[in-house]
């Protein structure tokens, strides 16, 4: 009897571990779908790269500024952030711009996607093919109860939900913001109010790289630091956008986490190396099913 | 003009099946071969993304279980070897329809999503289902393909055999690119709404279309299969995907005369460019990021003088583009 | 008089923002129906709603006997209804005579795999859609434009390319969203000649139209919307004199020119 208790438990506890761990991998999802989605909603274009940038940036963190410089991560987050920063202004300026103004979107497209191998080669250049990983940087786990947590995991979900409030806090507020959701939502209208859609689109693409920049810094401790680290994030943003519904920021956080903790709970059932098929097996069911999405918010089918 | 292009295309015609008469260099063979290999899954890849205008992220999955469908099939189940070719067929049938359904039901990007994810998922599998697959070990020993008892079993006999495939089926291609399926698959390109409002299904001719662009590419993946005799699911990743659309945007999308030209240039150019080593993916990117932004319509434009709409390339307009782009946006 | 178009109740909401409320009008056969008011009062909603390009949110839309409202857009096109668009919406990478070709898809039944095997029986089809085709173009004046791309056409051809494109499917009612807009008035009387042309082949016409020379001359009814509501209904001469038309669309102005 005693047994079938203390099984009873430990049932619990990896349940509820499980789903903490979900809701720090959904997070990451909603993040990249957040990332994806401004600039489709205000550039039109899938940014195929956006993957890349989030390599990008955990190799200019971890790779330069906290193993070559060995600056504290403090400093290297500030500094990442920077470059980032200014890459997010060259990618707008020098790429995005002209592919918007492409004959067909499927040049635009065609270029994101040349873009992202432009970028990892780069990488592949500059830091060398061999993956590395970062110790000692936000390593070790807290304990719950019986619970264990990652303190990764607690990192991610504190982050994530911080900068889902101060973007909702910054599009709902400041001028720039409103500017940015009118752009999103007819860009006509927009350019008719005396909004410069072609600075916006700037500014999108700028914050978009900056979130990539959160993300990447964020999943250092979980994958090792390589050019494919972020390709099923990336791909995995992609289905929690079409999970929660195309192109809809609330839909794409509810996608992102309900992911994230069905994907841990498919490791109950399924080996944990099918884990990964299950955001593109619930892409297909939605879209044959429901292609609007958790949230039935149907702008954006185009 | 058209005796020109005949006899063009005679000279090329004879130069090929001369070719490897006279290069012995069986590495040379091999290539041609994988340069036939690549010429059909371009062609496919073409009606979907060149023609309709969905874009299609998935072709190395596609092309892998082609590629493996024929493989297990033989080492296996020890099936005949030719049996691949009916059932590359079905499998690219299959492909077609089962993700095509669902992404091209319903407007838009849904194909690009579901195909880079299939692509992957399909990996992901090759390289777990080890008892099945063999996992990153690959399949080993995978026979020749034969007929009526003749083995193809040098680059050499396979380059006559693959030379005459890739015919059919370029014929093939440029038969349904000229037709009313050419012709509707581009206005679907062009403005599927009003397609639409002709009383056309559209998402009916997306998924045709997407079909034969799966059947295209699983029939590549069972020629490629038995022409290497050894496969592992690492060749299958996003890169071959990548490197198939940029075969077709740098030949010319929509024309079967720039996929066979971007499919020779993508596939030679690495042989012909080593000397730069370790930059060489680096510079060629960039090319075909430069070609996607001045030359959309590839190669074959260069050519098309009466098309004027297409012709992206003369050197003044390039310039006023490139103001036009670079600095008027930055201006503004 | 048969009806050939009926709608009860339609409705469409714009995530609250209401476009249509409530409009149910009938058009006879044999007739050329206006729908008129001013920007904005959910005309072209109207016509989107009965082609089949927007669902409606309530409400049902008969054609003949048949309902079509929650049908998807090409089954309604394969009934008969063709359309042409207020903002052009052409296949720019094409010339006139595939433009019309495209719209002639319909009329070559044969699938892929037939297609593949018995090129003589696709030949015969092509031809004869090209066939239809040039006569099509003989119709709208066309003819020696053929071969050029539409994207190099001014503006007014292109407006008959759309016309000769929705022809081709040898529709029974034809949607015509705002013909005369942005046409010279040499073009504008071409246009409303053909479009008479159009209507004696026994093509019923519907259009939407700002143009009142064009409504008053040429249609025999005409319902007026306002914020998407039906205001009133009638003959030209009916119209012309409703107090609140004039008050909501055609001005004191018109009234006075016409006094």
């Amino acid at each position: 009897m005693t047994i079938w208790k203390e099984d009873e438990k430990t049932m619990l506890e990896s349940v509820l571990q499980l789903i903490v761990s979900g809701i720090a991998m959904g997070f990451i999802y909603a993040l990249v779908g957040i990332e994806y989605t401004l600039v489709w909603n205000s550039t039109g274009l899938l940014n195929f790269s956006h993957d890349k940038f989030i390599m990008l940036s955990a190799y200019i963190f971890a790779g330069t500024f906290v193993i070559r410089m060995g600056l504290p991560p403090a400093i290297g987050v500030i500094a990442s952030l920077l470059v980032m920063f200014l890459f997010g202004v060259l990618v707008a300026v020098g790429i995005f711009n002209p592919l918007r103004s492409m004959a067909s979107p499927i040049f635009a497209v065609m270029g994101t996607v040349v873009l992202g191998r432009i970028l990892s080669e780069m990488v592949r250049l500059i830091w060398g093919p061999i993956p590395f990983t970062l110790p000692n940087y936000l390593t070790g786990t807290y304990q719950v109860g019986n619970i264990v947590i990652g303190r990764v995991n607690i990192w991610i979900i504190v982050i994530s939900s911080l900068l889902v409030a101060a973007l909702q806090i910054f599009f709902k507020t400041t001028k720039t913001g409103k500017a940015m959701r009118c752009v999103q939502q007819n860009k006509k209208a927009a350019t008719l109010m005396g909004i410069d859609v072609s600075r916006n689109i700037v500014f999108t693409i700028v914050l978009s790289s900056l979130v990539c920049t959160v993300i990447g810094m964020l999943v250092i401790p979980l994958f090792t630091v390589d050019t494919a680290m972020a390709n099923m994030i990336g791909l995995k943003g992609f289905s929690s956008g079409v999970i929660g519904g195309f192109g809809y920021l609330p839909g794409v956080i509810a996608g992102g986490v309900f992911l994230g903790v069905l994907e841990n709970f498919s490791t109950l059932v399924l080996p944990a190396v099918y884990k990964d098929c299950v955001g593109f097996v619930l892409m297909i069911i939605f879209l044959l099913v429901r292609p609007s999405g958790i949230l039935g918010h149907r702008k954006n089918l185009r | 003009m058209k005796k020109v292009k005949i006899a063009l295309m005679a000279l090329v015609l004879v130069l090929l099946i001369a070719f490897p008469l006279f290069d012995s260099n069986l590495y040379h063979q091999q290539l041609m071969n994988q340069v036939f290999v690549n010429i059909i899954v371009v062609m496919g890849l073409n009606f979907i993304t060149g023609l309709t205008g969905q874009m299609n992220l998935g072709t190395a999955g596609i092309f892998a279980l082609g590629a493996y469908g024929s493989a297990l099939m033989c080492t296996k189940l020890g099936t005949p070897v030719w049996l691949g070719f009916p059932i590359a067929i079905v499998i690219g049938f299959l492909i077609g329809r089962g993700l095509g359904y669902p992404s091209l039901r319903v407007k838009g990007v849904y194909l690009s999503l579901t195909t880079i994810g299939f692509s992957e998922v399909v990996r992901l599998i090759l390289t777990n289902a080890i008892d099945f697959t063999g996992g990153s070990q690959g399949v080993q020993n995978i026979p020749f393909l034969n007929l009526f008892g003749f083995e193809f079993n040098t680059p050499f006999k396979i380059y006559y055999l693959y030379f005459a495939l890739t015919i059919i089926m370029a014929i093939a291609a440029a038969r349904i690119v000229s037709s009313k399926w050419g012709r509707v698959f581009k206005a679907i390109r062009d403005n599927s709404d009003a397609v639409e409002a002709c009383g056309i299904d559209v998402a009916n001719l997306k998924i045709l279309a997407f079909t034969m662009a799966a059947v295209y590419g699983c029939i590549g993946g069972f020629l490629y299969t038995h022409m290497m005799g050894y496969i592992n699911p690492t060749a299958f990743n996003q890169d071959l995907s990548v490197n198939y659309l940029v075969m077709m945007m740098i030949g010319g999308i929509g024309s079967v005369a720039g996929n066979v030209l971007g499919a020779v240039m993508v596939t030679l150019l690495p042989e012909i460019l080593r000397f730069m080593q370790n930059y060489y993916w680096l510079i060629f990117s960039i090319i075909t990021l430069i070609f996607a932004v001045f030359l959309p319509y590839g190669i074959v434009s260069l050519f098309k003088k009466s098309e004027r709409q297409e012709r992206h390339f003369d050197i003044f307009h390039s310039i006023k583009k490139a103001r036009e782009i670079w600095g008027g946006r930055i201006a503004k | 008089m048969k009806t050939i178009l009926r709608t009860e109740n339609v409705v469409k909401n714009f995530s609250g923002l209401v476009a249509v409320r409530d409009l149910s009008f009938e058009m006879a056969e044999r007739n050329i129906h206006a729908l008129i008011g001013p920007n904005g009062s959910g005309k072209t909603t109207t016509i989107n709603m009965i082609t089949g390009a927007f669902p409606v949110t309530s409400g049902r839309i008969f054609y003949g006997d048949t309902e079509i409202s929650g049908m998807p857009t090409y089954q309604i096109a394969r009934l008969g209804i063709g359309r042409t668009f207020q903002n052009l919406k052409l296949f720019h990478s094409m010339t006139v005579m595939e433009n019309l070709m495209v719209g002639g898809h319909q009329m070559m039944p044969a699938g892929i795999f037939r297609f593949l095997v018995d090129p003589a029986k696709s030949r015969q089809e092509e031809k004869q859609v090209e066939e239809k085709a040039k006569q099509v173009l003989d119709f709208i004046g066309m003819y020696d434009l053929k071969d050029e791309k539409v994207s190099s056409l001014p503006y007014g051809r292109q407006k008959m390319t759309e016309l000769g494109r929705a022809l081709m499917m040898d529709p029974k009612l034809l949607f015509l969203d705002e013909p005369a807009a942005g046409l010279n008035p040499s073009e504008r009387v071409e246009f409303v000649n053909i479009m008479l042309k159009t209507f004696d082949l026994g093509i019923d016409l519907f259009l939407i139209e700002h143009n009142m020379d064009v409504v008053m001359n040429i249609c025999s009814r005409i319902t007026v919307l306002n914020f998407g509501a039906k205001i009133a209904e009638g003959t030209p001469d009916e119209i012309k004199n409703n107090e609140e038309v004039i008050k909501a669309y055609l001005g004191n102005r018109y009234q006075a020119e016409k006094a």
